[in-house]
């Protein structure tokens, strides 16, 4: 190995930057803002309006909160869902279908029980998309649990089943007869759907951040929460411990594909007026992205989902002023991107060496 | 179910076959080197709408073509950059390159939607060949893109197997340190093998969009890149074996819209799942076998490499 005229080498800093993730996340958000600047101008808008536009129309007034809030719902329940498999180090990429699988649910629920009590009626239609998410992701759990199946793939091809699930019930057995041979489902009836809270914003804003905060106080204030992060962290300290990993491994996944599917059913009975095809439009990708920023913690998974709720509103909202809604979609990877790149040169920094390339730096 | 309905049968089936294998090819490169690219279906999207767009100004589908490889090829160096330079998790950077380049190719396609292609690809003329009865229409009167995957395959595989460089990207997947001790950049090999990667998702794409169904919408990919991930696994990480998937899945694709006229009362929603459901299938033979002997996935798959850390 010769001597080279130099090359850049990522060198561990020996304490992390102060001020971490915040600050990792606000510079991923101004390297968005700043490429998105550049995609309006080359399409010929003021990005100046356009984003005020956004900011109006997603955080300006209490309607516009209560909007986002809604949106920032299955966007967090998906981030939870993410962050509590990630937080034994597992990937559940399948909140996409797993919330699909809780609409299901929770549709199934619907239909059956039209005429019971609201209050009933919506505790079993949530009850049962919590059923229907945990069913989907049971088969990688015990897949990956006893036989030590990658559950990373198996939890995204389930994503397509379950989708193509929703299809079949559409175009056949749950089709409305009064739909004129479109493909939908019948509407939800007026007992079924979820209480509002204010403006347009309904209850299961508040039934997300009790599960949401549950979670939290779980995983950083009691033992089950400590053996998670053992059992991620080290699988040999865990069995050492004493922790059974095949039953962590199968908990935590159900559970995973529980809150995901907990989401599917507020999004059904709260926000969208019949099942469809669309209704996880991306929330389950977007809740991985949402949970790698908060560094897989419930606390943070809140605060960004909210953020991210915003900009997908806001997104809708510039539809009427000609911009296509993609720039929010673009604004939404390109915050990740940012905040990943920002989080390694907080942990490392950039130094040129030169020449024996054997030289081990620590 | 008549000869000729038979025969459209084979022929959807070759093709939806190619657009499926180009595209995993490229991830069994990147996978083989140890980098995890669920971005596949971002980067067809973005090969798919830069051909579209390039033949609207052109005219020529083969600058088109070259410019959705080269548009493939560059997001999927933006994974490269984040996983291999910055060692960033694979799993996450992968799945914000599907978002990132859906809305990019929907961005970028806005104003062609429901245009009429700028230029197609011609079918081509094996001369006496493509009269063959059966073979003729099904084999030998088909797209470029047909031959150009195939011809992919065999390129893919020789290089693989056959050389030196394919040692050092399997040495990359399956021991970084190792491959490094030996002399190889592994920074190097595997962003070479993620563009590499990049640019067949973008053939693939533009496959669709220069040749299968000539126009741009969005959601044209419909989510077959995620089939062309699967279809590694299902193929075990082998281009001989991959290529046979391809056609199944090529089978149930060209099924999808068939089942009715061949009077078959089965939903084709239903079959639609089948890809899917045969790659976790085949995933778990996978592990229960790999309790006896070696798994055929890349030992160093999803792992970053940091030679500072080693």
């Amino acid at each position: 190995m010769g001597r080279r005229a130099g090359r850049p080498v990522l060198v561990r800093r020996e304490q992390v930057l102060r001020g971490g993730q915040p600050l990792a996340f606000g510079i991923g958000l101004a390297v968005a803002l700043v490429v998105g600047i550049v995609l309006l101008v080359g399409s010929g808008h003021d990005p100046m309006r356009v984003y005020e536009r956004m900011f109006e129309a997603s955080l300006g007034d209490p309607r516009a909160w209560s909007v986002t809030l809604n949106r920032a719902v299955p966007l967090g329940l998906a981030g939870l869902a993410v962050a509590v498999a990630g937080s034994m180090g597992l990937w559940n990429i399948g909140a996409e279908g797993q919330i699909m699988a809780g609409a299901v649910g929770a549709a199934w629920v619907a239909r059956v029980g039209g005429e019971w009590p609201s209050p009933l009626l919506i505790a079993a239609m949530l009850a049962a998309a919590i059923l229907g998410g945990g069913l989907l992701a049971l088969g990688p759990a015990i897949a990956r649990a006893r036989i030590g199946v990658n559950e990373i793939i198996t939890t995204l091809m389930l994503n397509e089943v379950a989708i193509r699930l929703v299809q079949w019930l559409v175009h056949g057995r749950w089709k409305d007869p009064d739909s004129h041979n479109f493909p939908l489902a019948p509407m939800l009836s007026d007992n079924a759907r979820l209480p509002g809270l204010f403006e347009r914003a309904h209850v299961g804003v508040v039934l997300a951040a009790i599960v949401i905060l549950l979670f939290g106080v779980a995983s950083s204030r009691t033992a089950w929460g400590y053996e998670l992060r053992v059992a991620g962290s080290s699988g040999a300290t865990a069995r050492y411990a004493g922790i059974s990993l095949e039953r962590k491994i199968l908990t935590v996944l159900v559970l995973s594909g529980g809150v995901a599917g907990f989401a599917g059913g507020i999004e059904l009975s709260g926000t969208s007026d019949r099942i469809t095809e669309s209704l996880s439009n991306g929330f389950g990708f977007a809740g991985i992205i949402v949970a790698a920023l908060a560094l897989m913690r419930p606390s943070g998974v809140a605060a960004v989902a909210v953020l991210f709720g915003a900009v997908q509103i806001g997104g809708q909202s510039i539809q009427t002023m000609g911009v296509s809604s993609s720039v929010s979609t673009i604004l939404q990877a390109l915050i990740l991107f940012g905040a990943i790149a920002a989080g390694v040169l907080s942990r490392y920094r950039v130094e040129m060496v030169a020449g024996d390339t054997t030289e081990v730096t620590s | 179910m008549n000869e000729a309905s038979l025969i459209g049968l084979f022929e959807a089936t070759v093709s939806f076959g190619a657009l499926l294998y180009l595209a995993a090819l490229g991830e069994m490169i990147a996978e083989k080197a140890g980098i995890l690219n669920l971005g596949v279906e971002g980067m067809m999207a973005m090969g798919a709408v830069t051909g579209f767009v390039v033949a609207l100004q052109t005219g020529n589908p083969w600058v088109a073509l070259v410019a959705a490889v080269a548009a493939g090829a560059m997001i999927g160096l933006l994974h490269g950059f984040f996983t291999v330079v910055l060692g960033a998790e694979q799993v996450v950077s992968g799945l914000s390159l599907t978002i990132l380049g859906l809305g990019l190719a929907a961005f970028v396609g806005r104003g062609s939607v429901g245009e009429p292609a700028g230029a197609e690809m011609v079918s081509v003329d094996w001369g006496p060949l493509s009269d063959i009865p059966w073979a003729g229409p099904i084999l030998f009167a088909q797209s470029p893109f047909v031959y150009l995957a195939v011809i992919t395959g065999f390129v893919t595989w020789f290089v693989l197997w056959r050389t030196r460089l394919g040692l050092a990207v399997r040495a990359a997947g399956e021991s970084a340190s190792t491959a490094d001790a030996a002399g190889h950049s592994v920074v190097g090999i595997r962003l070479a093998a993620v563009a590499t990667g990049g640019g067949l998702a973008g053939a693939s794409g533009a496959y669709l969009t220069l040749s299968l169904t000539p126009q741009w919408a969005d959601g044209i990919v419909a989510g077959r890149g995620w089939i062309a991930v699967a279809l590694v696994i299902f193929g075990a990480w082998r281009p001989g074996r991959v290529a046979v998937g391809a056609l199944l899945f090529g089978l149930t694709l060209a099924l999808k819209t068939r089942l009715q006229t061949f009077g078959v009362d089965f939903s084709p929603i239903l079959l639609s799942m089948l890809p899917y459901l045969l790659t976790i299938s085949v995933l778990v033979v996978i592990s229960i076998r790999s309790r006896n002997r070696p798994s055929p996935a890349p030992a160093a798959l999803g792992i970053a490499y940091r030679r500072e850390e080693r």
